[in-house]
């Protein structure tokens, strides 16, 4: 198994020294006046989990939380003004200024654009969220009239990425939640994850991870190329149509299945050949029609004779 | 045709070769005989292969390779022979009629009709009870060929195990309580105690959706099924019992992966879309004193696709 | 022959007879049994060479490495739906606990030398094998094969094409992995809308409600030993059938109702068909060793009934009744405290059994329609018969929309368009595709009736100016490769008789040249 541990080390070693002394700071009852509330991880979901046993907070601010399997990072303050900037340039002009929405366009008249909407408010939808908007290449658009953004090359760099989410947190008083996670893949269950993504994301995605078309018009994207952190945000958060995976998946859980998408689904093994699309029979019908019934009628054509 | 006098006489046959019909179809028969002798020794070499990959316990696909290789080359080589090398023909052989002649015809007819019926007309008792013996044995014989195969339904496709006060609990057995899904979650859940059975699965799976903060009203007849923003359908399709486990968090529509029904949440799960004929069953829900999610009442109709016996 | 060869061949004979061990062998065999006569005239016997007429044996020769391959898969798989914790090489299931039936399916593909292999070309054989069958019998249709005297072989290919289905089908179950699992589901949803008698029907098939216990018992019982059983014994009565009435034939030169033009069975025709056996295992060996197929450790196992995947096909022969049942309204009958569940009634049980039930009686129907009641051994062209092609690529047409109906999600996704439009098409289109395909196959045949020598290459017309100024106009002689040499037919020779029998029979041979 390997292990896809997105920090750079010496993030990663500034992070450990930081969850140590969150985790000292817990045990010095260092519990000040927060003027944001704890993160709902730490709340009651998940109860039974060895959830959110590392909390930082800085200046009563929760800026990180989360533990082994998944931690949860709020973007740095001094991001914000940079991310006001991106934010106008970029985002705006859908969103609106204060980022809290516009209604549907009149242009917008599929079922799922009238039933949904459009031009979100995205006052506390969380960094994550914003993140995985724009990382996946979703975000700026490129028709604000789709019934779905198209996964395509990033426009935004990770660093501006991570400023337009931490501008929009300032927005609201209330916490944006989830924060950009970051997933730890040492010590994940394959076996776990399998069997979770058969019965939470495979109903949608497919079994073989190559997503699907819904209804009107929607559709589950290809998990083909999904990075680990994108994989987590998109469960954590439930961006578009996707159902919000919250207090019914711990973060070990969502690390499981986050280590059987990276793996299997985005490689799978195939040790039958080719692996044909991964589309089941509609694929292998062809083959067998096509090149296997046709090819063997060809060679009829060849043993018999034509007149 | 003068080339098929000048041909080599074929050599499996012990007939005289003077008749052209005789003549392989090839050629240079010299030529193909070597080109099939490649083919064969190929197929040699492949089966050859075949046996040292199964021996070193190589991959399927080098299994495959070296033994579908090796039979392709030799229905080849096999085939070229037949085509080429064997006398070219056509040759033609008499088709007789299946019919016999009038006179076995009648013959025939006449053995069947007058034996065997006037048998049966100079016995007439002897005749009916036979029949009835034969009769009765067929219809009781049904009984152990069929009857024991498996139960009767009863009423198994009516009821679930729905009960009054039922905790609502996930897969993995842990209750849900109000507090665990944010908006737009839904996770399937089953009445406490029968989470981990095939056949309780199969009938009772609900899936669990919450779709606002504040209580809901699906339909009329349900002001209280949908405390605090929850909704529990049946996750049954009433199509043909696929799971629907598909839902779309922003059209608030439950889609059956099978055969794409889609059926409305926000409107007591009418169906809006494909074959399903009826809304999925609702299960009341209510908030108990802890917090929990637990069940008012079963379903009150039967739940998955439709039968004879369904009221 | 050399002197030598022959004064061997008298010193064998002396001992053993003029034709050696093999020689006596055959009269051992003929003493106790009397093959000898019947045996000399199946050796002659004549099969007809046109490459249409082997289409047939792409299926016999797939069912052979269907029976080959399964009895490989019987070895190693447990029909148990007990549970086990797998422990194996692929990591995703290591440790997990699932049926004995997943399990030990998973364990020939991993674990079993050549188990995978034998698995994915039992599976291309089955695909392969009912695909074979189709166009197949495609072939008997469109050229009147079924015509009297072959209704019964008609209809005995019918059932096995059921058969071959309905196998198919189980046997695609057994693995007890997600996708299949669904599949069993909807079966059970299928037998239960069937009015009165549906619900007892089902509970005797699974021994009680969906799941049960006992359902892969049964239908492994059914997979690997009564059907297969049925199926031998029916595909040797077609054989038997084709033997006995002798195969039919095109018109042509030399070809009569009264004669079989061909080759003679032994050696010619046993020389290309068993080649041709070789070639189609080696065909489904190459697709089994390339082409991955039904990957069940993706699919993961059934354990939890609430599991679903989306894009759940069947095999592609099931193909047109999921595409039937997608597409068909949500037309439920309910009245007197009873159901009838039209939305899947008719399009899962009413519908093939129309499609089938219509199969059966064509060959009565036809005869009936034309008032033909000749018997038939030369065939037609299907363009001679507009009607009847016309019917069969009506059909043709309905059952193709179907199965292109069950993979509405397929293309909705990768054309970019609304799965919902889609499907509202894919109604319009089923519905509309029989009058179509009627009439486009009806006015191709008679197009096609009007042109001479259809296919072949067109000749020139060279015109030329004479020295007085008049204009000629001269055909082209035909193109050299349209031209080939063909003999006529001839009795089947006789290779052991001697020189002055096998002189006569060429004599009434003769050279003929005709346009291909």
């Amino acid at each position: 198994m390997t292990h896809s541990l997105t920090l750079k080390k010496p993030v990663a070693v500034a992070l450990s020294a930081m969850v140590l002394f969150g985790a000292l700071s817990l045990f010095a009852g260092a519990a000040g006046a927060s003027p944001k509330q704890a993160p709902y991880q730490t709340g009651r979901y998940n109860a039974g989990t060895p959830n959110s046993s590392v909390v930082v907070e800085k200046d009563g601010t929760v800026v990180k939380y989360g533990n082994g399997s998944i931690v949860y990072i709020l973007p740095s303050a001094a991001l914000v003004d940079l991310g006001h900037a991106l934010y106008s340039a970029n985002c705006a002009a859908c969103h609106g200024v204060d980022a809290n929405g516009v209604p549907p366009h009149s242009a917008q008249t599929s079922y799922a654009n009238v039933h949904a909407g459009a031009y979100p408010n995205l006052q506390g939808v969380g960094p994550a969220a914003v993140d995985f908007w724009i990382e996946s290449g979703r975000m700026p658009a490129a028709a604000g009239t789709d019934v779905q953004a198209v996964r395509r090359p990033q426009r935004l760099t990770h660093k501006q990425a991570l400023a337009i989410a931490a501008f929009i947190d300032t927005l609201t008083t209330n916490p944006g939640l989830p924060y950009v996670p970051s997933v730890n893949l040492k010590s994940a269950s394959l076996a776990t994850g399998a069997d979770l993504f058969a019965l939470n994301c495979a109903a949608c995605h497919t079994i073989t991870g190559g997503g699907d078309a819904l209804a009107f018009g929607t559709y589950a994207p290809s998990l083909r190329h999904v990075p680990a952190n994108q994989v987590v945000e998109a469960i954590r958060t439930g961006p578009g149509n996707m159902p919000r995976f919250s207090g019914n998946l711990s973060d070990a859980q969502v690390r499981d299945i986050v280590a059987y998408v990276t793996e299997y689904i985005q490689h799978p093994t195939n040790p039958g050949g080719l692996g044909l699309g991964g589309l089941g029979p509609v694929a292998e019908g062809f083959i067998g029609l096509a090149l296997g019934v046709g090819l063997l009628c060809l060679a009829a054509f060849w043993v018999g004779e034509r007149q | 045709m003068s080339e098929h006098e000048h041909r080599e006489p074929v050599s499996f046959s012990r007939a005289k070769a003077t008749d052209p019909h005789m003549q392989p179809a090839a050629k240079d028969p010299v030529g193909m005989e070597r080109r099939i002798a490649i083919l064969f020794i190929l197929a040699f070499g492949l089966f050859a292969a075949f046996g040292a990959c199964y021996w070193v316990n190589a991959s399927a696909w080098t299994l495959g390779a070296t033994m579908g290789g090796g039979l392709l080359l030799l229905g080849v080589g096999l085939v070229a022979w037949g085509k080429y090398l064997m006398p070219k023909g056509p040759f033609v052989e008499e088709r007789h009629d299946m019919a016999s002649s009038s006179e076995d015809r009648d013959a025939f007819a006449a053995t069947i009709v007058e034996r065997g019926g006037g048998i049966v007309k100079r016995r007439p008792v002897l005749g009916g009870l036979l029949g009835a013996g034969v009769g009765v044995f067929s219809l009781v014989a049904i009984f152990p060929l069929l009857r024991s195969l498996g139960p009767n339904p009863g009423n198994t496709l009516l009821v679930t195990d729905w009960k009054k006060k039922a905790h609502l609990v996930d897969s993995t057995g842990r209750r849900i309580h109000v507090d665990d899904l944010s908006i737009g979650s839904a996770v399937t859940v089953f009445p406490k105690g029968y989470e981990n059975d095939d056949q309780a699965q199969s009938m009772d799976q609900t899936i669990l959706i919450r779709i606002a903060d504040h209580d809901i009203t699906t339909q009329k007849g349900r002001e209280t099924w949908g405390p605090q923003g929850y909704v529990a359908y049946s996750k049954l399709c009433t199509h043909l019992g696929c799971p629907v486990g598909l839902y779309e968090r922003e059209l608030k529509l439950l889609v059956c992966p099978c055969h794409q029904s889609m059926f409305d949440v926000t409107n007591g799960a009418i169906p809006n879309f494909g074959p399903a004929p009826r809304p999925l069953p609702q299960l009341p829900l209510y908030v108990d004193s802890e917090g929990y999610l637990r069940a008012q009442n079963g379903f009150d109709e039967p739940v998955g696709p439709g039968f004879w016996e369904r009221k | 022959m050399t002197d030598i060869a022959v004064n061997t061949k008298r010193a064998k004979k002396a001992q053993a007879g003029p034709y050696g061990k093999v020689g006596q062998a055959l009269n051992g065999l003929d003493d106790r049994l009397g093959v000898a006569k019947g045996g000399r005239t199946f050796m002659d016997k004549i099969f007809p060479d046109h490459w249409s007429f082997m289409l047939g044996e792409i299926a016999l020769y797939s069912f052979v490495v269907l029976l080959v391959t399964g009895i490989f898969l019987t070895l190693y798989y447990v029909p148990s739906s007990s549970i086990v914790t797998y422990h194996g090489p692929y990591l995703p299931l290591d440790g997990q606990k699932f049926s004995e039936a997943y399990a030990s399916s998973i364990n020939l593909s991993f674990s079993v030398r050549a188990g995978l292999l034998m698995r994915q070309m039992h599976h291309w054989a089955c695909d392969i094998f009912v695909g074979s069958i189709v166009v197949h019998m495609c072939r008997v249709f469109f050229t009147g094969a079924f015509r009297k005297p072959r209704e019964l072989n008609w209809s005995i290919g019918l059932t096995l094409l059921t058969l071959a289905i309905v196998n198919g089908f189980i046997g695609y179950s057994l693995p007890d992995d997600l996708v299949s699992g669904t599949g069993i589901r909807i079966a059970y949803s299928i037998i239960l809308s069937i009015p009165v008698v549906g619900t007892h029907l089902a509970f005797w098939l699974f021994g009680g409600n969906f799941p049960g216990t006992v359902i892969l018992g049964r239908f492994y019982a059914i997979h690997i030993l009564i059907l297969p059983l049925v199926i031998l014994g029916l595909v040797g009565a077609h054989l038997g059938l084709l033997v006995r009435q002798k195969h039919t034939q095109f018109p042509g030169e030399g070809r009569t109702e009264k004669n079989v033009v061909g080759s003679p069975m032994f050696p010619i025709f046993m020389a290309k068909t068993t080649g041709f056996l070789f070639l189609v295992g080696g065909a489904i060996a190459l697709l089994g060793a390339f082409a991955q197929i039904n990957p069940i450790w993706q699919f993961g196992p059934y354990d939890n009934i609430a599991k679903i995947s989306y894009a759940v096909q069947p095999d592609w022969y099931m193909g047109f009744l999921d595409g039937a049942l997608r597409i068909f309204p949500a037309w439920s009958f309910h009245s007197f405290g009873y159901t009838i569940p039209i939305e899947v009634l008719f399009p899962a049980v009413i519908l093939p059994g129309i499609v089938f039930t219509l199969g059966y009686l064509w060959p009565n129907l036809e005869a009936r329609i034309t008032k033909d009641d000749e018997i038939h051994n030369l065939l037609d062209r299907p363009r001679d018969r507009p009607h009847r092609t016309a019917a069969g690529a009506g059909i043709l047409s309905l059952l193709f929309m179907l199965f292109i109906a069950s993979s509405t999600d397929v293309i909705a996704n990768y054309m970019h368009i609304s799965l919902n439009e889609v499907l509202i098409a894919m109604r319009v289109l089923v519905l509309v595709s029989p009058f179509i395909g009627y009439a486009v196959a009806y006015y191709i045949c008679k197009e096609l009736q009007g042109v001479e020598k259809a296919g072949k290459r067109k000749t020139h017309n060279i015109v030329t100016r004479t020295a007085t100024g008049e204009y000629v106009t001269v055909a082209a002689p035909m193109n050299v490769n349209d031209m080939h040499a063909e003999l006529h037919a001839v009795p089947v020779p006789n290779y052991i008789e001697d020189d002055a029998v096998a002189a006569s029979a060429s004599s009434t041979a003769g050279v003929r040249t005709v346009d291909r």
